[in-house]
């Protein structure tokens, strides 16, 4: 019994220093954030390949999903709203679920699969191959070279494809709307604009700001932990990605504790 | 020349510490990023400590390319390089530190096949404007391989 109190604690303990670690990570990649010394060409050019990367090259992927889950998901909810006899909450539904739950979830799994396992496997590789050790014979800040672009690149991603994620879903939905439930534009666009809080918004965009620093920086820390060899690169991409995965899960938790407090005070 | 490999690295540990500032180091410790094409691992230290833009670093570093006759293997990266080129474009990335002190660790670990250090010289010698001194960290047994005493015992 007391060793099973014991090993809790020490778990508890090891779970602690952990996110005390990445926390303080965390603030160190945040303060170089405003610092303007930090941004010289190089950096610049990292960055505008990252934000290509990352945003760009997904761009195909992204709108394909965002059209047939935004279609898929407006039908749903459509056709359960007018079977329960609630389709006046319809726009209601449309701007709390989706544009500012369903398109940030859905961005952040694309992005995160694709991108923060990249970035995990390429910082592991770059360490097991001594190119970090390069940047470090040279001078080369390791953060403001490496890390910050990647970051920078992965909070503007989150953001704007969330948008667009969010302004795809309300397009076909107008479709969609007047195809199956009969509904005017000019309702449909009346429902959705007296749905539209601002603070949901903005709370929105912190959210997707916090998820695209840390689907990021996460796989960042996990890839730098990668040893000389070369067997470490895919436990660290797999240590890297299920944290990823936990991170997502917790802002997502947090945000809805944040709205609903706003919801009650304001 | 060193006799052993923990007499070499504590050395050139050393050096390194010392003037880590102006320190142009090849050596297989330090590799090509392989991610940045041989013109963007040259122009990265003047775009890096100089604050050149893009533009103007990468200018720099295709005419000391074009110097060596590597103006043709600007675009590819590290894992495609001969082991000659690849030499030559460490050297030329170490020349790009400003005073650079060209430090050369084993240079036959980077070029197994080389039978002596006349291509070592004259890679050194086009580029010697860009520099203030250089030191070669090699073991003593590969001495003979070392020729026209370009090479200072340490």
């Amino acid at each position: 019994m007391t060793t099973a109190i014991e090993q809790i604690g020490r778990s508890g303990l090891r779970a602690a220093r952990a996110s005390q670690d990445t926390l303080t990570f965390a603030f160190r990649i945040l303060a170089r954030m405003f610092d303007v010394r930090a941004y010289n060409s190089a950096v610049r050019m990292v960055l505008i390949n990252q934000i290509y990367f990352t945003s760009v090259q997904i761009l195909p992927l992204f709108l394909a999903v965002a059209v047939i889950f935004g279609a898929i998901v407006i039908g749903i909810i459509g056709q359960y709203l007018i079977h329960l006899g609630l389709f006046y909450y319809f726009g209601q539904l449309l701007m709390g679920f989706v544009v500012t739950e369903f398109a940030p979830f859905i961005t952040v799994l694309l992005i995160a699969l694709r991108s923060s396992s990249a970035i995990n496997a390429e910082i592991a590789v770059m360490k097991v191959n001594k190119e970090l050790n390069t940047l470090y014979v040279f001078r080369i800040d390791v953060i403001n070279y490496l890390f910050l672009p990647r970051i920078l690149s992965g909070i503007l991603s989150i953001v704007l494809l969330s948008w667009l994620f969010s302004m795809i879903v309300l397009a076909s939905g107008l479709i969609f709307s007047a195809l199956l439930f009969d509904m005017s534009m000019n309702d449909y666009v009346t429902a959705l604009l007296a749905s539209a809080k601002f603070s949901d918004l903005i709370v929105m965009l912190i959210k997707c700001a916090t998820m695209g620093f840390f689907i990021i920086m996460i796989p960042i820390r996990y890839g730098m932990r990668a040893t000389d060899e070369l067997t470490s690169i895919p436990v660290s991409v797999l240590q890297g990605m299920v944290n990823v995965f936990i991170a997502i899960m917790i802002i997502e938790v947090v945000s809805l504790i944040v709205m609903s407090l706003i919801e009650k005070f304001i | 020349m060193y006799s052993k490999e923990e007499l070499l690295d504590k050395e050139l540990y050393e050096i390194m510490t010392q003037e880590k500032h102006r320190l142009g180091l090849v050596s297989m410790d330090a590799p090509l990023i392989s991610n940045l094409s041989v013109l963007s691992n040259i122009a990265l230290i003047k775009q890096y400590h100089g604050r050149l833009s893009v533009r103007e670093a990468e200018d720099i570093a295709r005419m000391h390319l074009e110097k060596l006759h590597l103006d043709n293997i600007a675009a590819k990266r590290n894992p495609v390089l001969l082991e000659m080129q690849r030499f030559s474009v460490m050297v030329l990335r170490a020349v790009m530190v400003e005073d650079a002190m060209v430090v050369i660790d084993r240079p036959f670990k980077i070029m197994p096949d080389l039978d002596d250090t006349r291509f070592i010289h004259d890679v050194l010698t086009s580029v010697d404007d860009l520099f203030q001194e250089c030191h070669v960290f090699d073991y003593l047994w590969n001495e003979k391989r070392y020729t026209g005493g370009m090479i200072h015992g340490a």
